[in-house]
């Protein structure tokens, strides 16, 4: 399902050059469950953006759903974020002028989806995180476990073959953070290949495999 | 997907309140300008009062003559108004004018009358300048060819002229007006003209051929405006071509001198050629000289808005990264950005429109637009569309140019930067 090869990158500011990933090789298959770990400023970001075509590699081949990634132009790269990747960001990243409804919606609405259609999927995403009833609240209005909520509810709506989710856990308390992972869990055993950053081992340790990054490179 | 953007809009618009005002301020205004501006100017050029067939006229009201010698143009050269010969006994010949009138214009007439300054207009015409404008006689009738040609001495005064004069008595028929030496006699009494009225102007109307100091070497330049009424606007270029042959030949036969005859113009042209040499002004050059003026009025707000954009667009750093995470195309989010800015515009434009009624309303009469050295016209209302396209093409022009390189730097902002998963 993902497959990097020889995978480097390079962050160049004035004064110095960081060489966020070095040299990675990864598989994921489909239908796994992959925890990413490693020590802050490591790279896993890096990697996560990298798997979701938001950045460029360096150097080195990437291949998505069996689909070699040669170019980068941003049509293509819209349409495949748009249609098999689904994010999940540590501080939730939802649009904080839409209500909860309307970011769900964002994925489908780039899709060009008939609007029946989208509230269909709308509605079935919500279902899925326990968020019907505050589909109409703005993100100011939500604690932070619900705002997780909605955002993998807006990661899912497009019924999307890969999530990437980094660190969905770490600004929520260990018992919401559980439940977060146990919604992951469930969309993993239904088929969803997901990969995510963590610092939490217990949380780890209920995935498939862990990964774990040092200074940019693959280690263990 | 529109629904989206413009909720987006709402809430970007009333969080940031201060860009939302500073925004909104520069356009409002401009519209207002705009609008009252071409409201006043649509007033004018469709005629309003007498002028009610302005959109069939068109005016020679400048000509200038070149000394030459040997066929090149030597030493003096005057420019002035049509000469009394040159519209007597050519110009009014003109084959495809329905009415062709001769008359001075709007001239100052200023006297002391029981002990206080007055100054009004006076305007010397023909008898066909009575069938040109459709003056409203309250009493009385105008003078006519015979009593023109024969130098009576007759006048058409205003009813403001005549309740100056003669306060409240009814009928002023046969009393007398006292014009420098002459004493005319009332033959008729009209409803004042309106300010916006541009060429049917004055106070005191009478014969041309009452005044005998035309210099009669003068073949060509006087103080006359000669003005051809058309079946329709279709014939103008007719109309010109007669009346430049006829100065063309003029022109070929005199071996002394270069005549040149502006126009005729119409009312739009005219004013855009003004009163300057007619051989510099051009309709062409002078229309490539406003329209410059008017895109450089529009373009000032314009780089503020689009300053203004510039400097928040760091603002939308985190909505545009998700945006794109979630597949928006670059062109997608340029798209959403020149929608919400043209909102903006328009919203700006909105308020121009409004601001610019309640100021013709409220302000209107002691507010004036200079339109020539002759006079000023005060701010009107004219429910032209042309008006309404005027400040709707503004806001779009607004906004597409004000939005769309702020548009272009926003969708390539890269949304790595802005999704810092790891870090907080
Ligand atoms: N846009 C950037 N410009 C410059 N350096 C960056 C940028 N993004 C990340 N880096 C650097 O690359 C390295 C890896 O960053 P990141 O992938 O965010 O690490 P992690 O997510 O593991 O904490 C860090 O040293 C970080 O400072
Ligand atoms: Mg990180």
């Amino acid at each position: 399902m993902i497959k990097l090869e020889n995978i480097s990158k390079v962050y160049r500011t004035k004064e110095i050059e960081t060489l966020a990933l070095d040299n990675i090789n990864f598989e994921v298959r489909e239908g796994e469950f992959v925890s990413v770990m490693g020590p802050s400023g490591c790279g896993k970001s890096t990697l996560l953006n990298i798997i979701g075509l938001l950045d460029e590699p360096d150097k080195g081949k990437l291949n998505l759903n069996n689909l070699e990634i040669l170019s980068y132009e941003d049509k293509k790269t819209a349409r495949m974020r748009n249609q098999l990747v689904g994010f999940i960001f540590q501080s939730f990243h939802l649009i904080k002028e839409l209500n909860v409804y309307d970011n769900v919606e964002l994925p489908l609405i780039y899709r060009k989806t008939p609007q029946a259609e989208r509230k269909k999927r709308v509605m079935e995403a919500l279902e899925k995180v326990g968020l019907v009833n505050r589909m109409q609240h703005y993100p100011s209005q939500l604690s932070g476990g619900q705002c997780q909520r909605a955002a993998i509810a807006r990661a899912v709506a497009g019924d999307p073959k890969i999530i990437l989710a980094d660190e969905p856990t770490g600004n929520l308390d260990s018992i919401i953070g559980h439940e977060v992972v146990g919604i992951l869990a469930d969309l993993n055993s239904k088929g969803t290949t997901i990969v995510m950053v963590t610092h939490d081992e217990m949380i780890a340790k209920s995935t498939h495999r862990i990964v774990r990054l040092f200074d940019g490179r693959l280690v263990g | 997907m529109l629904k989206n953007y413009f909720k987006i809009f709402i809430k970007v618009a009333s969080q940031n309140k201060l860009f939302t005002f500073l925004s909104l301020f520069g356009i409002s205004l401009t519209i207002m300008f705009v609008m009252i501006f071409s409201m006043t100017i649509s007033k004018i050029t469709t005629g309003s009062g007498p002028e009610k067939n302005l959109k069939k006229i068109v005016f020679c009201q400048r000509v200038s003559v070149h000394e030459t010698h040997n066929g090149k143009k030597v030493g003096g050269f005057s420019i002035s108004g049509c000469g009394r010969s040159l519209c007597e006994d050519h110009l009014k010949n003109v084959k495809n004018a329905n009415i062709i009138s001769m008359y001075s214009g709007p001239q100052p007439w200023e006297f002391i009358f029981n002990g206080k300054y007055q100054s009004k207009l006076q305007n010397q015409t023909d008898a066909e300048y009575w069938n040109l404008y459709d003056y409203k006689f309250l009493q009385g009738r105008p003078y006519n060819k015979e009593e023109v040609t024969k130098s009576s001495n007759l006048a058409v005064i205003t009813r403001s002229l005549k309740e100056l004069l003669f306060g409240s008595d009814e009928n002023v028929l046969g009393k007398t007006v006292r014009y420098t030496s002459m004493n005319l006699v009332v033959t008729g009494v009209v409803e004042d003209p309106p300010k916006t009225a541009q060429n049917a102007m004055g106070d005191l109307y009478f014969p041309y051929t009452l005044i005998k100091n035309n210099d009669p070497t003068e073949e060509y330049l006087g103080g006359f405006i000669i003005a051809f009424k058309a079946n329709s606007s279709k014939q103008f270029g007719p109309i010109r071509n007669e009346a430049q042959e006829m100065v063309a030949r003029l022109d070929a036969a005199d071996t002394l001198h270069s005549v040149f005859l502006s126009g005729p113009y119409s009312q739009v042209e005219k004013m855009m050629v003004g009163y300057g040499d007619p051989e510099e002004y051009s309709v062409g050059t002078s229309l490539f000289k406003y329209l410059m003026y008017a895109l450089a009025f529009l373009l000032l707000p314009a780089i503020n808005l689009m300053a203004l954009n510039f400097a928040r667009i760091h603002e939308r750093g985190e909505e545009i990264a998700v945006r794109k995470s979630f597949g928006a195309a670059s062109r997608v989010l340029r798209g959403q950005f020149l929608f919400e800015n043209i909102l903006m515009t328009l919203t700006g434009g909105v308020i121009g429109i409004i601001l610019s009624y309640l100021v013709v309303a409220f302000l209107g009469n002691s507010l004036t637009l200079r339109v020539n050295f002759m006079g000023s016209v005060p701010l009107s209302f004219s429910f032209n569309y042309l008006v309404f396209i005027a400040a709707l093409i503004s806001c779009l022009i607004f906004g597409l140019l004000s939005g769309y390189l702020p548009a272009i730097r926003l969708s390539r902002m890269k949304p790595a930067v802005y999704l810092k998963g790891g870090e907080l």
